[in-house]
């Protein structure tokens, strides 16, 4: 138990984020929303009333004079008419009005029309973002409520590279454990160079140098072999200890083995994570780690044994159901 | 403390926050509106009183046309003028019938006013009476 918290923790994401809290703040976001939403309507109210005086300057010099009513004050008019429709004062700010022509005025009308659609664009590429983060604030809210929790583990650098993770394993961690298969290759091929110059090599190259004359394609193959074995009893004798870890913190914490589980990785933590709480007892897996020959892997028997320790381990992973990595589920499909 | 004292106190605070602080919100609004109003009819009452002084039978002004653009507007007689009565109607007046209206008008504002003015001091009244009876009820000692 002890050694199982030390491993990692789990934490629910309803600690970290309340559904209440999370939830608060969406509204928050949404009440600023409703403010930008109201300023884009008072813009667009301008943008209709400046398009309505360009027209109306455009059309006022079609006659000599139009018969209105004059604005005395608020409250008051006088009937009149509006006389040299051709002359404008314009509005410059600051209290400095201008003189211009019907055509003139129309141009700058124009240029605050375009200012005006900018500002437009931007309160809505601003509400395009706040709506995002609402969604955003809602996903939260809901998944802190639906019980998830964030199962988060150190990285020990001398335990192994390789990281375990269970069925719904992101395609990014695939790509990630292929990368690392394929610089295994590489050392393997690097020490079958030097078994090919006729150095003396301990575990696995027994196996390597016994093939070293074989032509390099049958060598490859072979190689390949060797990788996904050892990779497999890497990945089997992780997950036996990740999965006792698993039921010790899953226990520890006393969350529902149908829970969620957020795949999350930050900085120097290795995350993975399981769907369901392992079957096999804490004490079973301890004796079959210790039935696993897993130091074989590196000596030149690894042929005939892994074929025992697969189906060993193959027993094993079918009882503990989803423990078992894609990588892992396809390579016995072969 | 017990439940019923929180509640009822809770029950005041909302009283105040749903009810009081936006009626007082709104009652302040209008009387704005009513401050407004004068204004506007006390400048007209002046420009009418200088049309008055200065016999001016004709005008020569700007009109607004929006956006802060401004077109010359000729008024070839003055001696008649629309007054705004209220719901949309316009009256034709000569000068010394419009100030008339006005100073009727006028009276009628300040008496609105007034009343705003008074309405106001009671919603403010009630507020503070009422956090009074939440300070009794939490038993703090008065300021």
């Amino acid at each position: 138990m002890a050694k199982a918290e030390k491993k990692g923790t789990v934490t629910s994401l309803a600690s970290l984020f309340p559904p209440d809290e999370a939830r608060k703040a969406s509204q928050r976001v949404l009440d600023t929303l409703v403010e930008h939403e109201r300023e884009l309507h008072q813009l667009n109210q301008f943008v209709s009333d400046n398009n309505n005086v360009i027209d109306l300057v455009q059309r006022l010099p079609e006659q000599l004079h139009h018969d209105i009513m004059v604005p005395f004050g608020k409250a008051a008019f006088f009937p009149g008419r509006i006389i040299h429709t051709n002359e404008f004062k314009v509005l410059l700010g600051e209290n400095y009005y201008v003189d211009r022509t019907s055509k003139q005025t129309t141009e700058i009308l124009k240029r605050r029309g375009n200012t005006l659609q900018s500002q437009v664009d931007s309160i809505k590429a601003v509400m395009q973002d706040l709506k995002a983060e609402a969604s955003f604030f809602d996903a939260t809210a809901s998944e802190a409520a639906e019980g998830l929790v964030e199962i988060r583990e150190d990285y020990i650098e001398e335990a192994s590279s390789e990281t375990v993770s269970h069925a719904d394993m992101k395609t990014a961690d695939e790509d990630e454990e292929y990368a690392r298969l394929f610089s295994r290759m590489d050392e393997l091929e690097k020490e079958e160079l030097e078994a090919e110059n006729g150095d003396e090599c301990e575990s696995e190259d027994g196996d390597v140098k016994d093939l070293g004359n074989q032509v390099s394609l049958d060598n490859r193959v072979k190689n390949l072999e060797v990788l996904f074995n050892f990779l497999e009893q890497d990945l089997s004798y992780q997950l036996n200890e990740r999965s006792t870890s698993f039921m010790c913190s899953h226990e520890a914490s006393k969350v529902q083995p149908a829970s969620k589980v957020l795949p999350r990785t930050s900085g120097p933590h290795n995350t993975h994570t399981a769907m369901s709480k392992p079957s096999i007892s804490d004490k079973e897996q301890r004796i079959q780690l210790q039935t696993t020959p897993t130091n074989e892997a590196f000596t030149g028997s690894i042929v005939e044994h892994t074929h025992n320790t697969d189906s060993n381990l193959r027993g094993q992973s079918n009882s503990s159901k989803k423990t078992v990595s894609r990588f892992k589920m396809q390579r016995m499909q072969h | 403390m017990d439940a019923y004292t929180q509640e009822k106190i809770q029950r005041f605070e909302e009283f105040v926050d749903l009810r009081l602080k936006p009626d007082l919100v709104h009652a302040i609004a209008e009387r704005d509106k009513v401050f407004d109003q004068q204004k506007t009819f006390s400048d007209l009452k002046r420009n009418i009183e200088n049309l008055e002084k200065n016999s001016v039978t004709s005008l020569r002004t700007l009109v607004n046309l929006g956006s802060e653009v401004y077109a010359q507007a000729d008024v070839p007689d003055t001696r008649h003028i629309f007054v705004d009565v209220g719901l949309g109607f316009h009256v034709q007046f000569t000068w010394s019938e419009a100030l008339s209206y006005i100073s009727v008008r006028e009276e009628k504002l300040a008496r609105q006013m007034e009343e705003y003015t008074r309405l106001i001091a009671s919603i403010k009244a009630q507020i503070k009476m009422v956090c009074e009876g939440i300070r009794e009820l939490l038993q703090i000692p008065a300021e």
